[in-house]
């Protein structure tokens, strides 16, 4: 599984893509630009779901209503923050898989996010139906919240764990 | 400049700068605050374009998510002044990173004016023209104001 790894990451930092971005005097801003404005959407509507079902906030409409609204969008950020991300990746991906942090982030801490994220999302529909929001809504959502804040200090403390040359 | 001096020289700043934990709180904090801040104000715009949410009134919409802009940018805000204090001279002169704070400056009052007008737009049936100009006006700058982030320290190397 390492070897296929490494050899995955040799290959999308070799590719057009990888070289382009780097190589270009100008790319870099746009792919992080990218994956920075995804996340907005994604990160943000996931925080402002959360921030509800924990009780917290406006209560104008019901959680299930907000979880509503919001669902196109917060998959349409999803979408464009990983199409970033993975661009980002493709610049330096042999560095990346070398480095703890990123580790912990894409293998850990992400795909626990999106499940709990996604049971959040369905579960919205039956915990948001009251103004006030059931206990273990309460926990799930802010459950979740800690695991994008953990995705989030990951990503903050990748060049940190960078490994020598 | 000798305010510039003084903050990047005052010993809060020197410290909460200094250390990896704090250092690293500061961007985690800036980060989420953005997030939110443009998440939410995202949201606002795309439904006043009336490409969102469009099963809810684009007044309650904005209702609900507009205290998270404020609430991402007070975060966005506070971080982001220990941040530039610990550079302040450098960024001084740095006309990228004045551009950012011009671009923030302009998205707050987009973002200000789309939520004032929306009641009254939203009584109009669908909402005008000169409402989903305003809109794409307002998210247009903050997708801007992340860029010109992102431009600081690709750019000038600074941050």
């Amino acid at each position: 599984m390492h070897h296929f790894v490494i050899a995955f990451a040799r290959w999308v930092q070799s590719t057009r893509l990888g070289v382009g971005i780097l190589e270009s005097t100008w790319a870099f801003p746009y792919v992080q630009l990218t994956h920075f404005t995804g996340l907005s959407l994604f990160v943000g509507t996931n925080l402002a779901l959360d921030l509800r079902l924990m009780g917290i906030g406006k209560r104008s409409q019901t959680a299930a209503q907000l979880a509503d609204s919001l669902f196109a969008w917060n998959w349409v950020g999803f979408a464009i923050g990983i199409t970033g991300g993975f661009m980002l990746f493709s610049t330096a991906a042999l560095t990346y898989v070398a480095n703890p942090s990123f580790d912990i982030k894409l293998s850990m801490l992400i795909p626990a996010g999106l499940v709990l994220h996604i049971i959040n999302q369905q579960k919205a529909r039956t915990w948001g139906q009251t103004p006030e929001t059931p206990g273990i809504a309460k926990l799930a959502g802010f459950i979740e919240l800690l695991l994008w804040l953990s995705v989030v200090t990951a990503a903050v403390l990748i060049p940190y764990f960078a490994a020598e040359p | 400049m000798r305010f510039s001096q003084w903050l990047q020289n005052n010993w809060f700043i020197v410290h909460v700068n200094g250390s990896v934990p704090t250092a690293s709180s500061l961007e985690i904090i800036h980060y989420v605050g953005f997030f939110l801040l443009v998440g939410a104000t995202a949201i606002m715009d795309l439904r006043v374009m009336g490409v969102a949410a469009k099963r809810q009134s684009a007044t309650q919409l904005a209702q609900q998510v507009f205290p998270w802009m404020w609430t991402g940018l007070v975060l966005a805000l506070i971080s982001g002044f220990l941040m530039y204090a610990s550079d302040a001279t450098e960024y001084l002169h740095n006309s990228v990173f004045h551009q950012k704070i011009y671009l923030c400056i302009l998205g707050v009052i987009f973002a200000v004016i789309v939520r004032r007008n929306v009641g009254k737009w939203d009584q109009q049936g669908t909402i005008p023209m000169v409402g989903k100009f305003t809109a794409f006006v307002s998210l247009a700058l903050w997708i801007a104001t992340i860029l010109w982030g992102v431009n600081v320290p690709a750019l000038t190397g600074v941050g």
